[in-house]
């Protein structure tokens, strides 16, 4: 087995005095696959949210490692540098700010953040193209201002293009795959499935199983009312997808 | 009533009656006793035009009438715009100075000069001209200029000229030996079918009081085409009084940018009268005031013909305890059918203090008529930033990005390509809180603008 990439203790978060994660144990490994389930309001987005560095939620107790380091007293930019990336579960529109801006901001600075040279304009042209293949995302996309005017279908693979582009040591997929069509769907996991190497984890949070046949799980974990009830294998997911939550409702009322 | 440490009206116009002035446009040398300043006030909170506009602050000094100072081109290439090849004169403290002008003087009466001179040389253009819009009585400062104006600008162009290359009128302020005034009379006058573009831009040479007040009559004749831009980036503590009026003529085309980078209180006021049928009027502002700066800016449309068009857009970012007024009034009379009319209003205030007063006004009576307006005023959309940051990009990288995001349309909107690139830059380097030297404003007069925080 790899080495510890992420390790979460006892994490609680609020949002405006009101508890969401109520402490969220979690340990991630290179290489490996974890997946997220779990009723609507159960604090998945809250989970990746915290996680990414957004300030709206305030962590009231616990500690995140990330690759040893403490990932809570990080900004958000640095936190993206350090190998994290959260692909939102609704993306926002920024106009006037377009795709290849945007991008070329960013890859600069992670760049410099691992002191590398800055790309020349055609290497960067080129990393955009490779990468942009990779989702199969139209190339006049990047022209346009990020998100604005996309259908969710593009919004999510503007997302998954974009993790592409910075290949994190961690990516968080909140629900990448709601409301992609098959077709798309397709297209995204198989983008995820080839970033995925041996030193780099995924943590995919969805409420669709047929997400997961293609990008398979190791360890599936059950979010409910801000902490982790449940812990399996692949099979468990396939059970919740047959079931649905009541059941596991009723064990952990017992 | 005199505010507290406010210097009285005739404190104020002493200068003028008491000094002998020979290059007076307005009134002949007479020392402006022909025009009577008794009935005329300083502008005062309680009308509705200036009500958020406080003089007050340019009302504590007693200004002198300003020396022409010496200029080298090196000082003013400086100043140029880069890649910009232009005609250019050059005014220091309200003084014309030829050595760095290149006037024009054609066949067929093209001219680009100075005020006074065109006065002296062709006094039948002068008259025809020179107070044919009623711009002089519009307030104090109008007034003023008419009054005891110094010098300015005079663009001719007769029917169907088209100028091959733009005027850039250059203005320097230089108080250094005493709180100065410098008063500007411009003329232009865009024949039939002619077209021109003209930048106007504004620096100062010292750190030191000094009070800037331009008054510009266009009148732009059948199917003209005229580009007029304001460049402001005056020092710290110059104040600008700054008003054009506009008379269109049938099918013509009259477009302005304003852009306003610095100076302590600046105000512009921008007045349009479509006199005939189809003219297109289109007016772009954008302003960052900083520290305690206020800019304003007041703009009245008044479409009087038929199918006429007009669109305002202006956007402004307003920083620390700064302040900004737009009040945007468009009349569309009984008669002016069909009349399409557009204005828009966007700012950013960057911190709990900056404030901003935004009024877009329509007031329409005529009936067929498709007019819009609009006025927003937010801060930075924070969920934007995290967006950005989550990608890696730092605070003030985001914030830039944001920021010149949000004025891009109408930095595009600029049709003299090269000031186009100078505003892109200088506003980057000032939203990356970069110290611009020797182009907004002059090397000794700007204090670098503070880093957005
Ligand atoms: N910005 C916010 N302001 C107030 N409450 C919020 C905010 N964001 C989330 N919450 C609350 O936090 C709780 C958890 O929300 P969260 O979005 O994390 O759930 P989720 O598990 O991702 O749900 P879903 O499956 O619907 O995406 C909910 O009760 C939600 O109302
Ligand atoms: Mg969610």
């Amino acid at each position: 087995m790899g080495k510890t990439l992420l390790k979460i203790e006892n994490l609680n978060a609020t949002i405006e005095g009101k508890s969401i994660l109520k402490g969220i144990n979690l340990e991630i490994k290179e290489g490996e696959v974890h997946a997220i389930m779990g009723p609507n309001g159960s604090g998945k987005s809250t989970l990746a949210s915290v996680l990414a560095g957004r300030e709206i939620f305030e962590v009231t107790d616990g500690h995140v490692e990330f690759m040893g380091k403490d990932l809570l007293s990080m900004a958000p930019e640095e936190r993206s540098r350090e190998g994290v990336f959260l692909a939102f579960q609704y993306p926002i529109e920024i106009p006037g700010v377009s795709i290849t801006n945007f991008m070329k901001a960013a890859v600069s600075q992670h760049r410099e953040h691992k002191g590398l040279e800055p790309l020349s304009p055609s290497e960067f042209l080129k990393l955009m193209k490779e990468k942009k293949e990779l989702v199969e995302i139209e190339a006049k996309l990047a022209n346009r201002a990020v998100n604005e005017g996309f259908s969710g279908g593009e919004k999510k693979k503007n997302e998954v293009f974009q993790m592409a582009m910075l290949e994190p040591k961690l990516a968080i997929l909140d629900e990448t795959d709601s409301g992609l069509d098959i077709d798309a769907l397709r297209i995204v996991a198989n983008g995820v499935n080839k970033l995925k190497n041996s030193e780099n984890a995924t943590l995919v949070i969805t409420h669709y199983q047929r997400l997961l046949d293609y990008i398979v799980p190791d360890v599936v974990h059950v979010l409910y009312d801000g902490k982790i009830v449940k812990t399996g294998g692949k099979e468990l997911a396939l059970e919740l997808e047959e079931k649905g939550y009541d059941w596991i409702k009723k064990e952990v009322q017992v | 009533m005199a505010l507290k440490n406010q210097i009285s009206k005739e404190d104020f116009l002493a200068v003028f009656r008491d000094e002998p002035i020979n290059t007076l446009l307005g009134t002949n040398g007479d020392n402006g006793n022909g025009l009577n300043f008794t009935t005329i006030d300083f502008p005062n909170k309680t009308e509705e035009e200036w009500r958020h506009t406080s003089i007050n602050k340019i009302l504590q000094h007693r200004f002198g009438l300003g020396k022409t100072v010496s200029l080298d081109k090196k000082t003013v290439d400086l100043f140029t715009i880069p890649g910009l090849d232009a005609y250019r004169l050059v005014f220091i403290n309200g003084y014309y100075n030829p050595d760095l002008s290149d006037e024009i003087e054609k066949a067929g009466k093209l001219l680009v000069k100075s005020s006074a001179k065109v006065k002296k040389e062709h006094p039948e253009i002068f008259n025809k001209y020179y107070k044919s819009t009623d711009l002089g009585s519009e307030n104090f400062f109008t007034t003023l200029n008419t009054a005891y104006a110094t010098n300015g600008s005079f663009i001719y162009l007769p029917d169907n000229a088209v100028l091959d290359k733009p005027v850039h009128i250059i203005n320097f302020s230089d108080g250094q030996d005493s709180k100065t005034i410098s008063q500007y009379r411009n003329v232009f006058y865009a024949g039939k079918n002619s077209k021109a573009q003209i930048v106007n831009s504004f620096h100062s040479l010292t750190v030191n009081y000094t009070l800037t007040n331009v008054a510009t009559e266009i009148i732009v004749d059948e199917n003209a085409f005229l580009n007029f831009n304001i460049f402001q980036g005056e020092g710290d503590d110059a104040f600008q009084m700054n008003h054009t009026k506009v008379f269109q003529h049938r099918n013509s085309n009259f477009s302005s940018h304003t852009i306003t980078l610095c100076g302590a209180i600046v105000r512009n006021d921008i007045h349009i009268k479509h006199l005939d049928e189809g003219c297109e009027t289109n007016l772009n502002g954008l302003y960052l005031p900083d520290r305690e700066q206020h800019f304003d800016n007041h703009i009245f449309v008044h479409h009087a013909k038929p199918h006429g068009t007009s669109n305002q857009i202006y956007k402004g970012i307003i920083d620390n305890k700064a302040s900004a007024v737009f009040l945007g009034k468009v009349l569309v009379d009984r008669d002016a059918q069909k009349t399409l009319a557009a204005q828009s209003n966007r700012n950013v205030l960057l911190t709990k203090y900056a404030k901003v007063n935004s009024k877009p006004q329509l007031e329409i009576y005529a009936d067929d008529v498709a007019c819009s307006h609009g006025s927003t005023t937010g801060q930075i959309d924070k969920e934007a930033l995290f967006y950005l940051q989550s990608r890696g990009i730092d605070r003030r990288n985001a914030e830039t990005l944001l920021l010149s995001a949000f004025l891009s349309d109408v930095i595009e909107n600029i049709q003299v390509e090269p000031l186009k690139i100078l505003v892109k830059l200088l506003i980057n380097k000032r939203l990356k809180g970069e110290k611009v030297e020797g182009q907004c404003s002059m090397i000794e007069a700007c204090h670098g603008c503070d880093p957005i925080d």
